[in-house]
């Protein structure tokens, strides 16, 4: 459960008062009910506030605002607002086939048991090479492995658009082929255009919705 | 606030402490939008909670039963 960060903080200045209130009277935990406040106090706000300010952090961490607050992203959100549809990154964003407010999420991380983890991972990793190394600039940025079809097939399998269109059906070896990840989306000619962060400097944006 | 001159109390005064730090940290990082804020708050924030918990926990098994 996520916790609004305002409420989160009122419970934290809930939690603080009352150990100021024990600091100033150290004595009343001679008593029973002073030792069941010294534990609630103590041990069980503090907790209580850690748990529910990961579970924040976390969330946020998954925000598109987030990811974009690192100065080296600013041209992948950039290309979030390319006003061509062939740029898949900004079509998603555009037609709200990602949520808005968390696109970079949805779209890398990984679907599978532990994904959610191991993008958090990265995400540290991201932040050593971000501030103890010299990144690279936003152009060469790679991605550690090549881009796994799961990741589209978790929104688009089953979806009349994909299952039917015309270009998946215009060979019985392509859809298994996809389904099975032998058969790149993005490198295999088809939508091979996503960010193209280097080309940005040439292309329109589109400003609707902002 | 002086520390109390009792070492059962004096441990609780400075658990308390440690975790109001702690506290604050936390609540800073929760304001604080930029990326570290995360690794501050658990860093910094969960290392000053963990050591005023730990504390508290220890002024519990080592204050001396009634009648010793």
């Amino acid at each position: 459960m996520t916790l609004p960060v305002s409420l989160l903080l009122l419970l934290i200045l809930f939690s603080v008062s009352m150990i100021v209130v024990l600091l100033a009277r150290p004595g009343m935990t001679m008593s029973r009910s002073g030792k069941v406040m010294a534990f609630l106090v103590l041990f069980f706000l503090p907790i209580l506030c850690v748990s529910m300010g990961v579970s924040s952090e976390l969330e946020r961490s998954k925000s598109t605002a987030f990811c974009l607050s690192c100065h080296i992203m600013e041209p992948y959100g950039k290309s979030l607002r390319v006003d061509d549809p062939s740029y898949l990154a900004a079509a998603h964003f555009q037609n709200h086939r990602v949520p808005a407010d968390k696109a970079c999420y949805t779209c890398h991380t990984n679907y599978t048991m532990f994904g959610s983890a191991k993008s958090k991972l990265r995400g540290l990793r991201h932040v050593y090479v971000y501030y103890f190394t010299t990144p690279p600039p936003p152009e060469k940025i790679k991605l550690y492995d090549p881009y796994d079809n799961r990741e589209c097939l978790h929104c688009h399998e089953g979806a009349r658009s994909f299952e039917q269109g015309a270009v998946h059906n215009s060979d019985p070896d392509y859809l298994p082929a996809i389904k099975a990840n032998r058969k790149s989306c993005l490198s295999s000619g088809c939508h091979e255009v996503v960010h193209n962060v280097g080309t940005l400097a040439n292309v329109k944006l589109w400003n609707g919705g902002s | 606030m002086t520390l109390s001159a009792n070492p059962v109390e004096r441990r609780l005064q400075i658990s308390g402490v440690l975790i109001i730090l702690g506290l604050l940290v936390e609540a800073l990082c929760l304001a604080w939008r930029g990326p570290l804020a995360f690794l501050v708050f658990l860093g910094l924030g969960g290392l000053l909670l963990f050591a005023g918990i730990v504390l508290f926990l220890f002024s519990l098994v080592s204050t001396p039963p009634h009648g010793t």
